[in-house]
C-alpha cells in the first residue's frame, strides 16, 4: 500500500478511539459528577529515508472538561454538590481518591459513604463521622457539618496539584498521584448534587462528524484502492 | 465496535431510570412511600497510555495520556428520605410520623418488619394492626367498650369509656431509628426489614432522639413530586434515544469498514 492509505489508516484509528470517547459521554449523561472527555488529535510525522516526511494524523491525547455541571436539588441531607474547583476525598482500598458525585449516605456505623461504600473523608484525611442519633443536620459553604447548631465534623474539599495527570477511575473517581491541596475557594452546598458536565448537544454533533469523517475515510480508501487497480491495469496493457 | 457495547450500557442505565420513575409514579398515592433515585456511575478505565508515559520517539514526558472509558452502570437506587406532607384524615387510629422514625410491626413469620404507613386498623379481637394485618408493636388491644381512643405525640394509646371521666392508658408505641434508613430493605406494602447496610433498629419512643413524634388524624402522604418525575422521565427518555443514536453511528461506521476493499 502506499503512504496515503497508512495517513488514512491513522485517522481512522482515531476516530475509532473518538467514537468509543462520545460513546462513553453519551452514555454517562445522568452520571452525577461525571466530567465530560474529549479526544485531541495531534500530527505524527515520520521520517523517511530517501523521501519527503510522511505526516499522519493520532488521536492520541486526551481532555478532561472540570468545566461546572448543573446542579440538581434533591432534598436529600447528605447529598452535597461542589460548586467551583474541588473534589470530595474519599478512600478506597487502592487509596484515596478524588470525586465530584456526592450522593452520600451515613453506613451503619455512622460513617459518611459513597454509594459503593468508601468512606468520606476530611480535609485531614480522617473519616467524616456523622452520629447516628444527629438530627437537623446541615453543611455550610465550607464544608463543616452541624446538627443542632453544633459541629461535629468537616467534609474535605481539595484540588489535584497537577489536574491534567489525574487518572480516571471507575465509580467517578480520579486518582492524583501528584498529590493534593486544599481547595480555598470551593464552595459546598448541601442537599443538591452536581449533574454530569456532558453537553449532548456538542457530543451528538461531534459524533456525526466522526461518523462521517470516518466514511470519508473509508470512501478514500476505496478510491485510493481503484486508482492503484487502474494504475496496475495500465501497466500491465 | 466498542462504541456499541458502551453505547449498550447507556441505554441499559436510562431504561433503569424509567423503570425507577414509572415506581415512583404509580406509587404517588402510596402512604408513606419516599421516591427512589437511581444513580450512576461511570464504567472502568482501559488505560491506553497512561498520563506521564514518556514518549518513545522524543522522550518527552505526556501530559495527559489516553484512558478510555467503558460506559456507565447503575451504583444505586437510594431512597430519598423527606417527609412527605401530612393529609388530615381525621381517622382515629390514623397516625403519621413526623420526624425520621418508623413504627415496628411484627410479621406472621415472626419476624420484625417496619413502617412509615401509619393507617392502622383494628381487628376483631381489638388489636392494633396495620392494613395488611400485621400488629404494631408492643401490641395494644381496644377494649369493645372504649367510646373514643386518643394517641398523643409520644404514642401513648389512651382509652376512653361512657362510664368514667378519665383516660385509660393502654400502651404506648416504639419507634425505631436506623443509623443508614437508606439501607433498609424494601419488602413492598411499605414494609422495610433491617440490613446490615442500615444498622440495628434503636429503639425509642416517639418524640426522643430525634426520632420524630406521631400525629394523630392524619396520614403521611407520598413524597412522590410529579412534576420533578415527569421532567426526569423526559431526560432519561431523551438520553437512551441519544444511546440509541451513537449505536446507529456506530453500526455505520461498522457498515463502512466492511465496505473498504
Amino acid at each position: 500500500m502506499e503512504n496515503s492509505g497508512y495517513t488514512t489508516l491513522t485517522r481512522q484509528a482515531g476516530l475509532m478511539r473518538e467514537m468509543r470517547v462520545v460513546a462513553n459521554n453519551i452514555a454517562n449523561t445522568a452520571t452525577s459528577g461525571y466530567r465530560q472527555e474529549g479526544l485531541v488529535f495531534s500530527e505524527y510525522v515520520q521520517a523517511i529515508e530517501g523521501a519527503s516526511s510522511l505526516s499522519m494524523g493520532q488521536g492520541n491525547v486526551r481532555h478532561t472538561s472540570f468545566h461546572q455541571g448543573a446542579l440538581t436539588q434533591t432534598g436529600g441531607t447528605f447529598d452535597f454538590a461542589i460548586e467551583g474547583e474541588g473534589f470530595f476525598l474519599v478512600e478506597t482500598p487502592a487509596g484515596e481518591r478524588l470525586t465530584r458525585s456526592g450522593a452520600f449516605s451515613p453506613n451503619a456505623d455512622g460513617d459518611l459513604v459513597t454509594f459503593d461504600g468508601y468512606r468520606v473523608l476530611d480535609a485531614g484525611g480522617a473519616p467524616v463521622f456523622v452520629p447516628p442519633g444527629a438530627a437537623d443536620v446541615a453543611v455550610s459553604a465550607d464544608g463543616t457539618i452541624s446538627s443542632e447548631g453544633n459541629p461535629i465534623g468537616q467534609i474535605g474539599v481539595v484540588r489535584p496539584l497537577n489536574a491534567r495527570e489525574m487518572i480516571r477511575e471507575d465509580g467517578v473517581m480520579f486518582r492524583a498521584d501528584e498529590g493534593y491541596e486544599p481547595a480555598e475557594d470551593a464552595r459546598v452546598l448541601q442537599r443538591f448534587v452536581e449533574n454530569s458536565n456532558v453537553d449532548s448537544i456538542l457530543q451528538i454533533t461531534r459524533m456525526i462528524e466522526v461518523q462521517r469523517a470516518y466514511e470519508l475515510g473509508a470512501s478514500f480508501l476505496d478510491a485510493e484502492d481503484q486508482r492503484l487497480r487502474q494504475a496496475l491495469k495500465a501497466l500491465s496493457q | 465496535m466498542r462504541a456499541l457495547k458502551i453505547a449498550a450500557t447507556g441505554m441499559s442505565a436510562q431504561q433503569m431510570r424509567v423503570e425507577t420513575i414509572s415506581n415512583n409514579l404509580s406509587n404517588m398515592s402510596t402512604t408513606g412511600y419516599n421516591a427512589r433515585r437511581a444513580e450512576f456511575a461511570d464504567l472502568h478505565y482501559q488505560q491506553l497510555t497512561r498520563p506521564g508515559t514518556i514518549s518513545a520517539t522524543d522522550g518527552t514526558v505526556m501530559p495527559t495520556g489516553v484512558q478510555l472509558g467503558l460506559g456507565v452502570r447503575p451504583a444505586a437506587v437510594s431512597v430519598q428520605l423527606q417527609q412527605g406532607a401530612l393529609s388530615a384524615t381525621g381517622g382515629d387510629l390514623d397516625l403519621a410520623i413526623e420526624g425520621k422514625g418508623y413504627l415496628e410491626v411484627t410479621l406472621p413469620s415472626g419476624q420484625t418488619a417496619y413502617t412509615r404507613d401509619g393507617g392502622l386498623k383494628r381487628t376483631g379481637e381489638g388489636l392494633i394492626v396495620t392494613s395488611d394485618g400485621f400488629p404494631v408493636e408492643p401490641q395494644i388491644v381496644i377494649p369493645d367498650d372504649a367510646r373514643s381512643i386518643s394517641i398523643n405525640a409520644s404514642g401513648e394509646v389512651y382509652a376512653y369509656f361512657a362510664d368514667a371521666p378519665e383516660a385509660q392508658l393502654l400502651g404506648q408505641f416504639n419507634m425505631s431509628g436506623f443509623a443508614n434508613a437508606k439501607g433498609l430493605e424494601a419488602l413492598g406494602s411499605n414494609l422495610f426489614v433491617e440490613t446490615e447496610a442500615s444498622g440495628p433498629s434503636l429503639v425509642s419512643t416517639p418524640g426522643e432522639d430525634g426520632l420524630g413524634t406521631v400525629r394523630q388524624g392524619y396520614l403521611e402522604d407520598s413524597s412522590v413530586d410529579a412534576v420533578r418525575e415527569i421532567t426526569e422521565l423526559i431526560e432519561a427518555q431523551r438520553g437512551y434515544e441519544m444511546n440509541a443514536k451513537v449505536i446507529s453511528a456506530a453500526d455505520q461506521m461498522m457498515g463502512a469498514t466492511t465496505q473498504i476493499r
